[in-house]
């Protein structure tokens, strides 16, 4: 049996975490989601469950206790996590955010859509290009929709 | 007071003598020594001096005074019955004096030369008690200027910071307006109750436009770098973001070859953007919207002065064939939250233009709009072609 696909969603916003879910599930039904509401908490997710890590990261910035920036640093410096795509998941879109997260290895920076229809399509594309292109795909998303995306 | 210096006595007291009935302060010295001694002490508005003394003659003494700040504008008057000789007058005048009398002299025009010397005297000292008082005066208020300007560059890049994380948390909340209504409005809601929903989502959007111009408003406070940077490649970024608003109003753009000048290149891209998205959405109903940039070079920073081809300034100017507006109205375009149609017309926040205005000011350049209404703008900015330091100013207003 093969295995379902995981996503992490790293945010402390309850109402963003409830959307996320419930457009994850319309798009995909059989993907695992698990949610963590700050960045040490993700990170004491992440290591116990290390034989069942999740395929994608979602990364919010602001957050209570360890927020995105420094969440993200700790997971690139774990050998056993920093192969995990981490995108960035946030309303910020600060150039100065992006470029901090996007070289300490993001592949992603996306702002949070207020759309439902824009972050369904979001997330059907990352969820069918999961093994594949991921990054092409998003650029390709990012003509199309009116969200903020940069990869 | 006036201060008389002989070593003989005698001549003390008939010039002491003669000063005191025409109404003088009179202090006497006996030799050189002791009258710079008094000098220091005391103030004197004439110096007559004796040239032959033992020890410090007058020529010494006349030295010393005008070797001193303090005592270097006290006018003194040589008086001698030895040296009469032109060589010794000349000396006197070289050590210092402002006048060689020989004895024997007229006690009348003695008497006219103190009077002018001592008037003399006291005009320049009032001079200089006046420029002194005035330095001081321009001292202290520019002090107090200097530290009103670093309240105020405090007060300033606070307002900027404040601006900035205001419209950053205003954003979350309203995001959640928009996505929370549109659930409601698609899931729950039909025919009326769906239009109403309509009005608040469109109103949060707008709001949220709104929020964007003013972060990026506050946002120009920081001081990037200038760059060396083609035009032509500037504006052909604008128009990609454009693309779909042009494919929409069907509009044409005629773009002019222009050189590489040195810009903020992500700044002056909101410049041609902000221009080029007001010429599509003030283009007149029925009529294809049709805008051209070309350019020229001037000697001075002036809308009007000719152009001439080695020019430091380089000067930009887009037209189009919309609306137009009245000129009398041409401050209003550039300030804040001014518009000069109403919302339900023509779409906007009022705050482009003022960025516009912002972002020029920055490149030490200026800009303005001629246009007719009915006939069509022309947005006119000049640049200088190379800038004076490599970072922008930081803004202060």
């Amino acid at each position: 049996m093969t295995k379902n696909n995981r996503f992490l969603l790293v945010d402390d916003d309850a109402d963003d975490v409830s959307l996320f879910k419930e457009v994850l599930e319309e798009v995909n039904p059989s993907i695992d989601f698990i949610s963590a509401s700050d960045g040490q908490e993700a990170l004491n997710v992440l290591r116990q469950h290390q034989n069942n890590s999740p395929d994608i990261i979602f990364l919010d910035l602001n957050m209570p206790r360890m927020d995105g920036k420094q969440c993200l640093t700790e997971i690139k410096k774990d050998p056993a996590l920093q192969r995990i795509p981490v995108i960035m998941y946030t309303t910020s879109c600060q150039s100065k955010d992006i470029e901090e997260t996007m070289l300490k290895g993001a592949i992603c920076f996306i702002t949070k859509p207020s759309n439902l229809k824009e972050l369904k399509s979001i997330l059907s594309s990352i969820s069918q290009n999961l093994r594949g292109n991921l990054e092409k795909s998003l650029r390709e998303l990012s003509n199309t929709t009116s969200t903020f995306i940069v990869c | 007071m006036i201060l008389i210096v002989d070593d003989k006595q005698e001549n003390l007291f008939s010039l002491k003598s003669l000063l005191k009935v025409n109404l003088y302060d009179v202090d006497t010295a006996i030799s050189g020594e002791d009258a710079l001694k008094k000098i220091l002490k005391n103030e004197y508005e004439l110096i007559i001096l004796d040239v032959q003394m033992p020890g410090m003659d007058g020529y010494e003494v006349a030295e010393n005074i005008t070797g001193y700040s303090k005592t270097k504008d006290i006018p003194i008057l040589f008086l001698s019955a030895v040296h009469i000789d032109k060589r010794f007058i000349t000396k006197g005048y070289t050590s210092g004096g402002v006048d060689y009398v020989t004895k024997p002299f007229d006690p009348e025009l003695l008497l006219l030369k103190i009077k002018t010397f001592s008037r003399l005297y006291k005009q320049t000292k009032e001079l200089n008690d006046i420029k002194q008082h005035l330095e001081q005066k321009v001292e202290a208020r520019t002090a107090e200027l200097t530290e009103t300007n670093k309240e105020l560059e405090i007060s300033n890049a606070e307002l900027q910071q404040y601006a900035f994380i205001a419209s950053h948390d205003l954003q979350e909340p309203l995001r959640k307006i928009i996505t929370f209504s549109q659930i409601v409005k698609e899931r729950f809601l039909h025919d009326e109750g769906s239009q109403y929903m309509n009005r608040i989502i469109s109103s949060s959007e707008r709001m949220r436009t709104l929020i964007n111009d003013l972060l990026s408003y506050s946002k120009l406070s920081v001081s990037p770098e200038f760059v060396l940077t083609p035009l032509n490649a500037v504006i052909k970024d604008t128009i990609t973001d454009l693309e779909l608003f042009i494919k929409d109003t069907n509009a044409t753009l005629i773009i002019n070859a222009l050189p590489s000048i040195e810009i903020i290149p992500d700044q002056l891209r909101q410049v041609f953007q902000n221009i080029i998205s007001n010429a599509l959405k003030f283009s007149k109903a029925n009529t294809q919207p049709e805008i051209k940039i070309w350019s020229d070079f001037t000697k001075e920073k002036s809308i009007e002065s000719h152009a001439e081809e080695k020019g430091g300034y380089f000067r930009i100017y887009i037209s189009d064939n919309g609306i137009g507006f009245n000129e009398q109205y041409l401050d209003k375009i550039f300030t804040m939250f001014q518009r000069l149609h109403g919302r339900a017309e023509y779409e906007g926040t009022g705050i482009g233009l003022s960025i516009v205005k912002k972002i020029v000011e920055k490149h030490n350049g200026i800009v303005t709009a001629k246009s007719k209404e009915g006939e069509g703008t022309t947005f006119i900015i000049v640049l200088p072609v190379k800038q004076t330091s490599k970072h922008a100013v930081a803004f202060n207003t």
